[in-house]
């Protein structure tokens, strides 16, 4: 088992599974997106009081749920970087911060244009907007810090403990709006029960989404994880190789 | 589970009842966001190699010019 913990962290072979798993992914993701979109736009029937603004939930919720995903990922590899040293977890981390900001940011700006007509309001200081935005200024924070550090070991150290403490405002998130009963209306109860408030034509595109998103997001992580490999590992002779062999 | 198609017209799906702008805006920052950060790394990429290649030439290039330099003053050595 530890055997294939630390192949895992090694950079190299990371970059090259992710190469064979990113063809299958991106496949995947077309189809779920695809057919999530389509059955959003088209065959979800409009909400008695929200009319056509239910479609906006398609893209809201997924992203801002895998928003929330990007802190404990961190965290873990922030641990991992400090307790076993590993490369890989922090160029992982390193790469999480910018995705989970952009998450972040569109999750605020769709939530916002979903508000206007049901709330009446662009923004409010509600708990839950407001802990989205320390979110999204934390991961501000965590990509400033690695900027301004200079040794990349110590910058993936503190990165490290910044992650790992502001991971505390991901359950603050979760449940702020069962704590704080503000503008933000509560998780909806998407059960298989027949009694649940929403039947399978409401939940079943929106489980699709969450998929695509979440494939999407592991996607772009990977993507960009691979640019900071070749970064990080330009002088290993295996990148040397693809440097020579590539078409630009 | 499956509903009919909610609209009747094409102009009734791009009118999105009240919500034209509602809807439409967050469809199109969302295409934006997909479409930003798959392509982003690829240009990234691209950069990299590009600056990598032109490193290795100049490198290259380095060392042809010590090592004929080297081998001119081997040579006037010789010749004293």
């Amino acid at each position: 088992m530890w055997q294939w913990f630390f192949r895992l962290g090694s950079p190299k072979w990371f970059y090259e599974m992710s190469g064979k798993w990113l063809p299958w992914l991106l496949v995947l993701m077309t189809v779920l997106m695809s057919v999530g979109i389509l059955w959003a736009l088209l065959f979800v029937p409009q909400d008695y009081q929200q009319g056509d603004t239910i479609r906006i939930m398609y893209v809201h919720v997924p992203v801002a749920s895998i928003s929330l995903a990007c802190f404990p990922l961190m965290a873990v590899a922030g641990v991992i970087t400090l307790v076993w040293k590993m490369k890989l977890a922090d160029m992982v981390a390193k790469c999480a911060a910018p995705i989970g900001a952009w998450f972040t940011a569109v999750a605020l700006a769709t939530g916002a244009i979903w508000g206007q007509p049901i709330w009446g309001t662009w923004w409010a200081w509600d708990a839950r907007l407001t802990s989205m935005l320390i979110q999204f200024f934390l991961l501000i924070g965590v990509i400033a810090l690695r900027s301004a550090i200079e040794s990349p070991d110590a910058a993936a150290k503190a990165c490290a403990l910044l992650a790992i403490v502001g991971a505390i405002n991901v359950p603050i998130i979760k449940y702020s709006v069962e704590w704080w009963n503000t503008l933000h209306q509560p998780s909806s109860d998407f059960s298989m029960d027949e009694n649940s408030a929403f039947g399978p034509e409401i939940w079943v595109p929106l489980v699709i989404m969450i998929f695509a998103v979440y494939i999407f997001f592991v996607i772009s992580l990977i993507l960009s994880t691979r640019n900071e490999i070749l970064q990080r590992e330009r002088r290993s002779q295996w990148v040397v190789d693809i440097v020579a062999k590539e078409q630009v | 589970m499956f509903e009919q198609i909610q609209f009747n017209s094409v102009a009734e799906f791009l009118q999105m009842g009240k919500y034209t702008f509602h809807v439409w805006s967050v469809y199109g920052l969302f295409s934006i966001f997909i479409f930003v950060n798959l392509f982003l790394p690829r240009v990234q990429r691209r950069q990299f190699i590009r600056e990598q290649r032109n490193r290795a030439l100049r490198d290259a290039q380095l060392a042809k010019n010590t090592a004929v330099e080297q081998e001119r003053e081997s040579a006037s050595e010789e010749s004293s």
